[in-house]
């Protein structure tokens, strides 16, 4: 029975470590994560409102930057909803890799203003 | 509860730990933020130099401002001039000296007589600013960490709405004769849904006050080279840089006669608030002119930037629509407009706060105070220490503040900024004391610490009539608002603390008198 136990409290103690683990990723995904897509989607969104729909640049950054926190708000949300971590990773992994490729593009195109 | 395991328990999750972690922050925070509603009337009571009668309602800033520059400030770079108002009875003159880093004075503006400087930064430059820069200002990380609290906030409303989901059956619960635990759960829903509306606002255009600061990426994105051009489009920030050649300055009351000829053709209401002149003696110096914003919501960016020698107006700016929408939300946040019946909501709203917020940290410690004991781990009596510093702690921080006010002279050894900076330390170390207090003492902490509230509260309300004669009947008679209005809070505050100690005590003399063997398997069953 003595050994029985050992055994459980064994195995508990390593779900709580694996738990732990992707909770900690998990916690990064949300906070950092969710930050720095919004930043990055943001950024991108803003270039677009001046190239493509012809808004003041300062407006464009203004209401962009407003509009961010709701955007972090759902992705916080989200993130911490998600049943898999792999998955809240890769969707915002995707969301840096379009705000970041965009932003850089269309930081040529913005040159001459 | 755990993260991904449905909605309903994630979102149970999420509130019960930002809870946690995040509530003592935000409760400094919304207690900060309450009390700067009346940041000018904690002014008045600080600063008994500036407790003048409504001022006129004309002042000429040439012959009662300028020559106070000219004579305090002849190098500093800008001076910042703010029109006396009937909250602010007094000119205000800001500028940096090299020595005493960011020096306020006031001025008389019946008489121009440069009042005596109180040597404290009271509401506006102490409370105010720890609100929402928490004091720490190495790389604006007080800024990151309110704006990380105030995130936490919304994240907090949504998944506190989830995990509540019957509110209207809530909102009609309190039972405060209950069990503890059930009564603090009563409080905690019924703040959280009276005041969400106004808790979700205020979090959010807090947010939006600082959006830029928050997401500089995007500033960045359509700037990269010029901030100050964004300034100068967004704000109309207008600026040139020194020319070296020095000059006189014009009249700045021709300047204000111009600038309110301008906005009433243009039909807006109100004058001017402030006056900024940058690089006074030098040919390219200019002056900016800002219109007041006391009779709407909306913190109007109206400035008119003229040139410092010939007077002439350089240039003109008002907000484009989603700026304007900007300085809305700000300006739902700071309540600068008059409507006294309002800012007594926001206080009352921010108070809501801090009773939500206590009400949540005391629950979650309520109930795992004896499990952790138990299971000799720390979680439950470090956040009870927090929570008491963050509660009642910063409450006596913030008397002890007000008490050293009263107590150090003016014209002792230190004066001015030094006299202020004494203050702020006052209250650093105190709050440091009272969570030293609370982790030493874990079971008296919270009735002690809110004893120590009720006296100090009644010994700044003697304090104030005794070093200033402006005592309740005086300040009450002669119509000093702003004195009185602190006073009476200040007695409202003791009152209240002294109950809720009683009522502590009470309840543990009740529990020791009739307790069993094992008060805790009794307390929890």
């Amino acid at each position: 029975m003595g050994a029985a136990t050992q055994k459980q409290n064994v195995k508990t103690a390593a779900v709580r470590r694996t738990g732990r683990g992707t909770l900690m990723l998990r916690v990064v995904a949300a906070i950092g994560g969710g930050y720095a897509c919004t930043a990055a989607l943001a950024s991108a969104s803003a270039q677009l409102l001046v190239l493509a729909g012809g808004m003041a640049r300062s407006e464009a950054v203004i209401l962009v930057a407003m509009l961010g926190f709701f955007l972090y708000l759902a992705l916080l949300l989200w993130s911490f909803t998600e049943a898999s971590v792999w998955r809240v990773w890769a969707w915002l992994s995707v969301g840096i890799v379009i705000g970041v490729g965009l932003s850089y593009g269309l930081a040529l195109s913005l040159v001459e203003y | 509860m755990a993260p991904g395991k449905g909605f309903r328990q994630s979102m149970s999750w999420l509130h019960t730990w930002a809870g946690v972690l995040l509530g003592s922050l935000l409760l400094a925070i919304f207690w900060t933020g309450s009390l700067s509603v009346f940041d000018r009337e904690i002014d008045r009571w600080m600063q008994p130099g500036t407790r003048l009668a409504e001022p006129p309602p004309q002042v000429s800033l040439d012959r009662l401002v300028l020559p106070h520059a000219k004579n305090l400030a002849p190098d500093a770079p800008v001076w910042t001039i703010n029109l006396p108002t009937p909250r602010v009875p007094v000119l205000q003159l800001d500028y940096e000296d090299p020595q005493h880093g960011r020096v306020r004075r006031y001025i008389n503006p019946h008489t121009g007589e440069l009042i005596v400087d109180q040597g404290s930064w009271g509401g506006t430059r102490f409370i105010f600013p720890f609100h929402f820069s928490l004091h720490l200002n190495w790389r604006s990380v007080g800024y990151w960490l309110v704006g990380a609290a105030a995130m936490g906030m919304l994240v907090l409303l949504v998944s506190g709405v989830v995990a509540h989901r019957k509110l209207i059956a809530e909102f009609f619960t309190f039972r405060p004769r209950k069990r503890r635990q059930r009564s603090l759960l009563d409080l905690h829903n019924l703040t959280g849904v009276v005041v969400l509306p106004f808790h979700f606002m205020i979090s959010l255009s807090g947010l939006v006050i600082f959006c830029l600061i928050y997401f500089p990426s995007v500033a960045q994105a359509l700037y990269p080279s010029d901030q100050a051009q964004l300034k100068l489009e967004g704000l109309g920030t207008y600026s040139r840089p020194p020319s070296g050649l020095s000059t006189d300055i014009a009249s700045l009351d021709t300047m204000l006669a111009t600038a309110q000829a301008i906005w009433t053709s243009q039909g807006k209401p109100g004058g001017a608030y402030l006056v900024r002149v940058r690089n006074p003696f030098d040919r390219n110096g200019h002056v900016e002119i800002r219109r007041a914003h006391t009779q709407a919501v909306t913190m109007n960016a109206d400035r008119l930037t003229f040139d410092v020698t010939t007077g002439a107006l350089l240039h003109q700016h008002s907000a484009a629509p989603i700026a304007g929408v900007q300085r809305f939300l700000t300006g739902l946040h700071f309540i600068q407009f008059d409507h006294w019946t309002l800012r007594w909501l926001y206080f009352a709203g921010g108070l809501a706060g801090c009773v939500l917020i206590g009400s949540g940290l005391l629950f979650w410690t309520g109930s795992r105070r004896a499990r952790h004991e138990r299971q000799r781990r720390i979680g439950a009596r470090l956040v009870e220490a927090l929570s008491v510093t963050a509660g009642p702690g910063l409450i006596i921080a913030t008397l002890t503040f007000f008490v050293a006010n009263r107590l150090l002279p003016l014209d002792g050894p230190v004066t001015g900024n030094q006299r202020a900076v004494l203050e702020g330390w006052v209250f650093f170390l105190s709050w440091l004391t009272t969570m030293a207090h609370a982790a030493w003492y874990p079971a008296q902490a919270w009735r002690r610490q809110l004893q120590a509230v009720g006296g100090l509260a009644i010994a700044c309300v003697l304090l104030n009539g005794l070093t200033t004669g402006d005592h309740l009947l005086h300040s009450l008679w002669h119509g000093k608002a702003a004195i009185a209005g602190m006073d009476l809070m200040l007695l409202a505050l003791a009152g209240s603390c002294l109950l809720a100690a009683r009522r502590i005590s009470l309840t543990c003399q009740a529990r020791q008198s009739n307790s069993p063997p094992e008060p805790e398997a009794q307390r929890h069953a």
